[in-house]
């Protein structure tokens, strides 16, 4: 159609009117003109055009041409309208910050309508040239949700002001608490795991390590005993020292705390970092080499004022589907009865005596007995209360948080008491020049017997299931006895008049409190200072009856006191720039020093002449004594973090630390690290890369130390106290009571990681990788040195270990609609090797076979279990006569075995069982793979949590069951199936359970491979489901109620009661995986609520 | 910088320490304090490892820490065993302290005199501690110097011979160094009386007469006497007396510092009250049921000998099935008839002095020499050098004061024989026997023969118990020693 404006006509006008003109070209071409008169009128152009070959466009452009009218064709017509004004292009400008309003760099601004894109610079700030009209604006930021803006007019030649606010993206922390400051998360070299505490407090738990387990890839938080308040084991990529502490370094607020973290109330805290690499870790260079975690509490952000309180109560129990099944009383009867019978019968000159046959010989007397489990343990609740106020204005902030738990014991008469308080100010000046602020931070913690021996081997939860069921607690006249052993068993004291008569109150304060100052006082360049302490006291109240002490009638009680304190005071100057546009540079350079003091006395006193008054007035001797200790830290840093365009991202760190704990020669260490990092999303060719959200690569290498170790001044010679009595005068002797070691130099961790991060689908799946390689040499360790030199161990490097390890974190949000649905996986493979040690090339457990349970050596794994290799019992003459015996001499050929004795394999062939040569490795605790998932349901006002963790291939040393629980002395109460045991060849029993005939049961109590159990499982960690209550109320902005589950459900084939066993506690000499009856973890049912007043 | 230099602040450390008289001798003071460490095992491994002493069967408990105890007892303990393992530890702790002081006295700035007697008793210690250790190991490693770094705590094993020559060095040191007792009753430390007797012993061991003879006769111009009565040598109120030549030295009670004999309970039957005996309630079901002693040596005392009463004593009552006993009445050995369903336990007398002042022990001491065991070996050494008449005087000397008759033989086979007898009744208890034993050629013999003896008696014994070669006269070396230090070779016939 458009041809018919080609046209060729011949027009002739002079000094026409502008509508008169059109009208000719009409008429002459035969076009039909839509002419408005309204834009026609009042035209005052005159025409004049004398052409006989001009094409219609022509004719009419310039008839048009000085008006400010222009055509367009239209369904054939010819339709006059206004000309489009020239118009300049209008801007758009602002700037991006996330919530606390910081800047954020390289965010993604698009223009729906146009499809222009630009990025915000250093400072968060962009600028958008755009034609004007109207426009719909999306932001979007890694990590962020992403933001959208509707009806964005733009105007010609004016600039529109439009900033973001970009809000977090689910669980996601874009700006990263790390060493010495905060980073964004995009911008990270080094491997660091976030977690957002607010999804984990519903766990009716007391201690926040509870909460973290089965979260981070590469960190295994156990829990290796239920004591109230306690139990908890860390260990970041299978960390592993065999003397220093393998805990990694908890930092709160900036602060290294020295004390304990059980007193900490999980409700303060706002999320966690867990720098696992040796770049994120370097700026702690000597203590981060079993990693670090950053704590942050909770502060104001402003316009955030409001009240919230939250509270559960719950009832905890122990699950008694993993108990150790006993012989009932009458069981146990038979199995004496029965025992004596075969002593008559197989041994010469068996005996059986008196108040045997009067307890044994009728079995049928006696129903189940005596239930110590039951006496001992009960339902036992546990509540928590909370309250946090918030206020914040733009320049000042304050959170007050308070806290009171109670957790009542699942065993009698123990429990734990914290009361909490958390104060944190923030104040800035109106130029957000200067930033000063304060917290402050006191518990105290009130312990009642909750410190009792009542883990591990000769512990309390051992005795409930040695003692016997025949025998009841009390005396006909309502008082405890103080044995509860029947005849033929080892005197056993009465468990449950132990926890009744004994009383241990341990009362616990702590202050964690810091003063920080920030001041920027070139643009740029702020000089930080902190001057942190953690401050804590303890005393203890000790008061037991001379019923059930060791030495019978002895009655003691003790009274000590703790006095215990660090300081940390740091300064540090901060440049932060951008050059030329593109090179964004942070550098940091700081000094520290650190100091830890300690004091404490004890005063025991004796003699008491009642059990009425538990205090030392009433003893008639007391002794006592005092002590006192101290170390410190010195130490300055440097950090350099340097990316360009954001893309490009390098980072390299020092720290050089001396440390008083070290030999006199060897105080000193360095602690290099470099990481590099590459986002590769940004680049222009992975524009087209369609579903990649988010990609970066980082590498890291560095080398941290491990100064954690309990002594104060191991390396040095000190002087001992040791009594002689010269004619019954009490003379004090002194000389020296260990080695020095001058060169005792610092355990070093060299640590190499390369890591991957990835979001796809518009970061509704995120991954992260990680793989690790560790070299830990130095190990440092008490040696072994023989004791022909009048000391059993000296301090000492003592070797070389290897670790490393793949990690995989996945989150993913699987259905966005009215059911929403999140998952989060973390998995970890850690590895390790022992690579080298000192004569003779490996370290024992201890000397004593029956407990010798591991041995660090070389070529192995950690603490990879040692002992006999169990085949069954000896099945008959045949068998025994063509067997290795144990400790077969000629005078006794077949030694201390028997038809029906443990059968165990000759390692040496040498054609005798003997405790040094016949023993080898039997099991490895390290795990293959170890992580947890979470999974989290949304649908209206309903949530639903399912968190779960679970460790799969690491073995257990079951000694609990083996070494205590299946006697065939008679001297405790064996487990119900060991009344399957051997007999006689015609009745062989289980095979599992050898004969009870005297001197041949030793091998019983040998660690075998028996005791070597697969220790995989998977825990239901804690259910909640949720309902949060649709309110319109003025003041209560949000109710949300809850139940939970706690310790839900294991699932495991380990016959013992808790296989979370295989992390070691934080005693790193008492061995992985080795269960020697820990205190149980209960399961938690709770109810609870949070809400929120404005 | 200063700031990351500490020391302890409620300890010295060594290199502040050993300047002052004071300190020395408070590290002098520290170099007894093992002995009583080595005491609590030697009575395993020299008393109950002989014919004198058995142990309460207790079939109900095998724990290790009865077993490994038991096993030296009957002569079939392994390397690995703790106990044989203790005794070692604790002797080399005394001789450690002693190498500290005699190292550092060298350059201190004290008095001769002073030092002399310090040094003195450092190297009778010293002495004491390695004449233990190579009676029962053998040739053991020779440590005569401060360890100060892990390398110096691996050494070699010595030979027997060099062993010796430094006991022999040490002890004549300490016979130059040291005065005779200045009074009585003693101070309780080592004095040159404490340290001839060490060393006429090592000449005894070493079938040295004439140096063993001329060093005894100079302890009879020292003070030292025989108590009038043979108990009264283990009165706690007779401490170091005129008879005593060097004792371990206990003191009961709570007090910080006091360190009670636990021994008097470990010798009698397991029982969950030991009131009867011990005066007041002591629960030893996890500590008693030791060197119980053998009817062999009980009956090895003569008629007549009032040393018999004094040492043994009979705790009479029952057993119940967890083999506890529960005392009911206290017996004297002589002419002993047990009443009607009850039992009679001999049990060691000489160490236990009721009542006790706690239940963690008494303050009664435990003798290493006396003056008797002097008088014996004087006999000894006159005899095995043809004095047998001689030999006659001293002997008679401790027989007399024990009510018997004067010996008269002079058939030096005989004489040997007898005087060997005698030690056995005069130190019972006092874990001489083993040593003896070694000493006099007769161990294989009389341990072989007693153990026909004993396994008839308890029917519950091993039959290997008590079966022994010549390998089982020397202890094992303890296996955690081998194995860590790769340069000690294990005496032979052990794993």
């Amino acid at each position: 159609r458009g041809q018919q404006l080609d046209k060729v006509i011949a027009v002739k006008l002079d000094h026409a009117g502008v509508k008169e003109s059109l009208l000719t070209i009409q008429a002459k071409s035969g076009i039909r003109f839509v002419l408005p008169e309204k834009l026609l009128a009042g035209l005052k152009q005159k025409i004049t055009i004398d052409s006989d070959h001009s094409t219609v466009k022509y004719l009419i452009e310039k008839v048009l041409e000085s008006t400010n009218l222009d055509y367009k064709l239209v369904e054939g017509y010819v339709v006059i309208d206004t000309k489009p004004v020239p118009q300049a292009p209008g801007k758009l400008s602002g700037r991006v910050v996330d919530e606390k309003g910081a800047p954020l760099p390289g965010a993604t601004i698009r223009a729906l309508e146009t499809g222009q894109v630009v990025q915000s610079d250093a400072n968060g700030d962009y600028t958008f040239n755009l034609k004007p009209g109207n426009y719909t604006l999306e932001v979007t930021y890694v990590s962020f949700r992403s933001q959208k803006s509707n009806n964005v007019v733009i105007k010609e030649g004016k600039t529109t002001s439009l900033d973001f606010s970009m809000q977090l993206a689910d669980n996601k922390l874009t700006e990263v608490v790390v060493s010495y400051g905060k980073q964004k998360s995009r911008e990270i070299t080094g491997s660091i795991a976030t977690v957002d505490a607010s999804s984990l407090q519903d766990m009716p738990v007391t201690q926040f390590a509870q909460q973290l387990q089965g979260k981070v890839a590469g960190v295994q938080v156990s829990q290796t005993s239920g004591q109230p308040g306690r139990g908890m084991g860390f260990i970041i990529r299978g960390a592993a020292s065999f003397y220093s502490s393998n805990q990694p370094l908890f930092v709160i607020d900036g602060n290294p705390i020295t004390g304990s973290i059980n007193n900490i109330n999980p409700a303060e805290i706002e999320s966690y970092s867990f720098l696992k690499d040796a770049s994120a870790t370097a700026l702690y260079g000597s203590r981060a080499a079993n990693g670090v975690v950053l704590i942050t509490t909770k502060h104001a952000k402003p316009g955030d004022a409001k009240i919230e309180f939250s509270s559960y109560y719950g009832l905890q129990k122990i699950p008694t589907g993993k108990l150790p099944k006993m012989m009932t009383a009458r069981e146990f009867a038979t199995f004496m009865k029965e025992r004596a019978e075969d002593g008559l019968k197989y041994e010469p000159g068996y005996s059986v005596s008196a108040d045997y046959h009067a307890a044994y010989d009728n079995p049928e007397q006696y129903g189940e007995g005596t239930n110590w489990f039951k006496l001992l343990t009960r339902t036992a609740p546990i509540q928590s209360y909370d309250l946090t106020v918030r206020t914040a204005r733009e320049h000042s902030s304050s959170t007050v948080i308070a806290g009171y738990q109670e957790q009542q014991g699942v065993l009698i008469n123990t429990g734990t008491k914290l009361y909490s308080m958390r104060f944190n100010q923030d104040f800035t000046t109106e130029n957000n020049k200067l930033k000063i602020g304060f917290n402050l931070a006191p518990s105290y913690r009130m312990d009642h017997n909750n410190r009792l021996n009542s883990d591990g081997v000769g512990g309390y939860f051992e005795r409930f299931f040695e003692a016997s069921p025949l025998v009841s607690p009390y005396n006909a006249d309502g008082s405890y006895t103080r044995n509860v052993s029947s005849p033929g068993m080892v005197a056993y004291i009465n468990p449950l008049a132990t926890y009744e008569l004994t009383n241990d109150d341990y009362k616990t304060t702590r202050i964690l409190g810091n003063i920080y100052l920030n001041y920027e006082f070139l643009p740029g360049l702020s000089i930080k200072g902190n001057l942190a302490a953690d401050k804590g006291a303890e005393t203890r109240k000790y008061f037991q009856s001379g019923l059930v002490t060791g030495t019978q009638g002895q009655t003691t009680g003790t009274s000590s006191a703790v006095d215990n304190g660090s300081w940390t005071a740091e300064g540090n100057l901060v440049y932060n720039r951008t050059f030329f546009k593109d090179h964004n540079i942070e550098a940091l350079v700081g000094y520290s020093a650190q100091e830890f003091s300690t004091y404490n006395n004890t005063l025991t006193g004796l003699g008491f002449t009642s059990d009425d008054i538990e205090y030392l007035g009433a003893a008639t001797s007391v002794t006592g004594s005092s002590g006192a200790g101290s170390y410190s830290l010195l130490s300055t840093i440097g950090r350099v973090n340097y990316n360009y365009k954001g893309k490009y991202l390098l980072s390299a760190a020092l720290r050089r630390d001396g440390s008083s704990k070290f030999g006199e020669n060897t105080q000193w260490g360095s602690f290099p690290s470099v990481a590099a990092g590459w986002i590769v999303s940004d680049e222009s060719f992975m524009k087209n890369v369609k579903g990649v959200n988010f990609l970066k690569l980082r590498a890291s290498y560095g080398i941290t130390g491990n100064n954690f170790f309990a002594g104060n001044y191991d390396p040095q010679a000190t002087i001992g106290t040791y009594y002689y009595n010269f004619n019954n005068v009490i003379t004090q002797g002194q000389t020296i009571n260990r080695l020095p070691n001058k060169d005792l130099r610092w355990e070093r961790n060299k640590q190499f990681d390369i890591g991957l991060e990835l979001g796809v689908l518009d970061n509704r799946l995120t991954f992260t990788y990680d793989y690790y390689r560790k070299l830990t040499d130095g190990l440092i360790q008490q040696r072994s040195i023989p004791t022909s030199s009048g000391f059993n161990q000296i301090i000492f490097n003592v070797g070389e270990l290897k670790m490393w390890g793949h990690e995989f974190s996945v989150s993913s949000k699987n259905l966005t609609g009215s059911l929403k649905w999140n998952t989060s996986l973390a998995l970890s493979f850690d590895r390790n090797l022992i690579t080298n040690l000192v004569d003779p090339g490996y370290i024992r457990r201890n000397v004593t076979v029956s407990s010798d349970y591991y041995r660090q050596q070389v070529g192995h794994h950690l603490g990879e279990f040692y002992g006999f290799v169990f085949e069954g019992l000896y099945k008959d003459a045949a068998d025994l006569a063509n067997s290795p015996k144990y400790l077969s001499t000629t005078a006794k050929p077949n030694g201390n075995s028997d038809i029906g004795t443990i059968k165990v394999k000759d390692i040496n062939g040498d054609g005798v069982i003997d405790d040094v040569n016949d023993r080898t490795f039997i099991g490895d605790p390290t795990p293959t793979f170890t992580g947890g998932i979470v999974n989290n349901f949304r649908y209206k006002n309903f949530d639903l949590n399912i968190d779960m963790t679970f460790s799969v291939g690491g073995k257990i040393l079951n000694a609990a069951k083996w070494a205590y629980q299946t006697n065939m002395d008679g001297s405790r109460l064996p487990l119900a199936a060991a009344a399957d045991r051997w007999r006689s060849e015609e009745n062989p029993g289980s095979g599992v359970y050898p004969r009870t005939k005297s001197g041949t049961t030793a091998m019983g109590r040998q660690v075998n491979s028996q005791w070597i159990e697969d220790g995989s499982y998977l825990t239901a960690k804690n259910i909640t489901l949720g309902y949060t209550v649709p309110l319109r109320n003025a003041m209560i902005k949000n109710l949300r109620v809850f139940a939970s589950i706690q310790q839900a459900f294991v699932l495991t084939g380990y016959s013992g009661m808790n296989p979370e066993i295989n992390v070691g506690g934080s005693d790193p000499t008492s061995g992985v995986g080795v269960d020697e009856n820990a205190y149980p973890i209960p399961r938690t049912f709770s109810l609870g609520f949070t809400t929120t007043f404005k | 910088k200063d700031f990351i230099e500490r020391s302890p602040e409620d300890a010295y450390t060594d290199d502040v320490f050993y300047k002052t008289e004071q300190q020395f001798r408070s590290a002098v003071v520290a170099a007894y304090a093992p002995l009583r460490d080595v005491l609590v095992n030697d009575y395993f491994t020299s008393e109950m490892h002989s014919d004198n002493t058995i142990y309460q069967a207790i079939p109900g408990n095998r724990g290790t820490s009865i077993v490994e105890r038991e096993n030296i007892s009957d002569f079939i303990n392994t390397s690995t065993n703790a106990y044989v393992a203790a005794t070692w530890q604790h002797s080399y702790t005394g001789i450690s302290r002693c190498n500290i002081i005699i190292e550092r006295l060298k350059g201190a700035d004290l008095n001769n005199e002073v030092k002399a007697n310090l040094d003195g008793q450092a190297k009778f210690l010293r002495a004491l501690n390695y004449f233990k250790l190579v009676r029962l190991y053998g040739g053991v490693p020779l440590f005569i110097k401060e360890v100060t770094t892990a390398d110096e705590a691996f050494k070699a094993r010595a030979t027997e011979a060099e062993v010796y020559a430094r006991i022999i060095a040490d002890a004549q040191d300490a016979i130059a160094e040291l005065a005779p007792p200045a009074k009585f009753p003693q101070t309780g430390e080592a004095t040159k009386g404490s340290a001839t007797i060490l060393l006429a012993e090592v000449y005894a061991t070493q079938k040295k007469w004439a140096d063993a003879e001329k060093l005894l006769n100079s302890m009879l111009t020292m003070g030292y006497d025989l108590n009038a009565n043979y108990a009264d040598a283990f009165m706690p109120a007779n401490k170091n007396s005129k008879e005593s030549v060097f004792e371990i030295q206990f003191l009961g009670g709570t007090l910080t510092g006091a360190t009670p004999n636990v021994l008097s309970f470990h010798f009698l039957p397991r029982s969950k009250d030991t009131k009867l005996l011990t005066g007041i309630s002591i629960d030893n079901t996890s500590t008693g049921g030791w060197n119980t002693p053998s009817n062999d040596l009980i009956s090895d005392f003569e008629a007549g000998d009032n040393r018999l009463e004094a040492s043994v004593g009979i705790a009479e009552g029952t057993y119940d099935a967890s083999n506890y006993f529960k005392y009911s009445a206290a017996k004297s050995i002589i002419n002993y008839v047990p009443a009607t369903g009850k039992i009679g336990v001999p049990y060691i007398k000489k160490y236990l002095h009721a009542p006790l002042e706690s239940p963690t022990g008494s303050g009664d001491d435990f003798p290493i020499y006396r003056f008797s065991d002097a008088l014996l070996l004087l006999a000894e050494a006159l005899n095995e050098q043809g004095k047998s008449s001689d030999a006659l005087t001293p002997l008679n000397r401790v027989r007399r004061r024990a009510g018997l008759a004067d010996f008269t033989n002079t058939d030096p086979a005989q004489l040997r024989a007898a005087i060997f007898h005698e030690r056995r009744v005069e130190l019972a208890f006092e874990n001489h026997r083993w040593t003896d034993l070694l000493r006099s050629g007769k161990a294989l013999s009389v341990i072989n023969a007693f153990g026909v003896k004993i396994r008839e008696q308890l029917p519950y014994l091993s039959s290997d118990a008590y079966v022994i070669d010549q390998h089982h006269l020397l202890f094992p070396i303890p296996q955690n020693e081998v194995g860590l230090n790769p340069k000690i070779i294990q005496n032979p016939g052990y794993f």
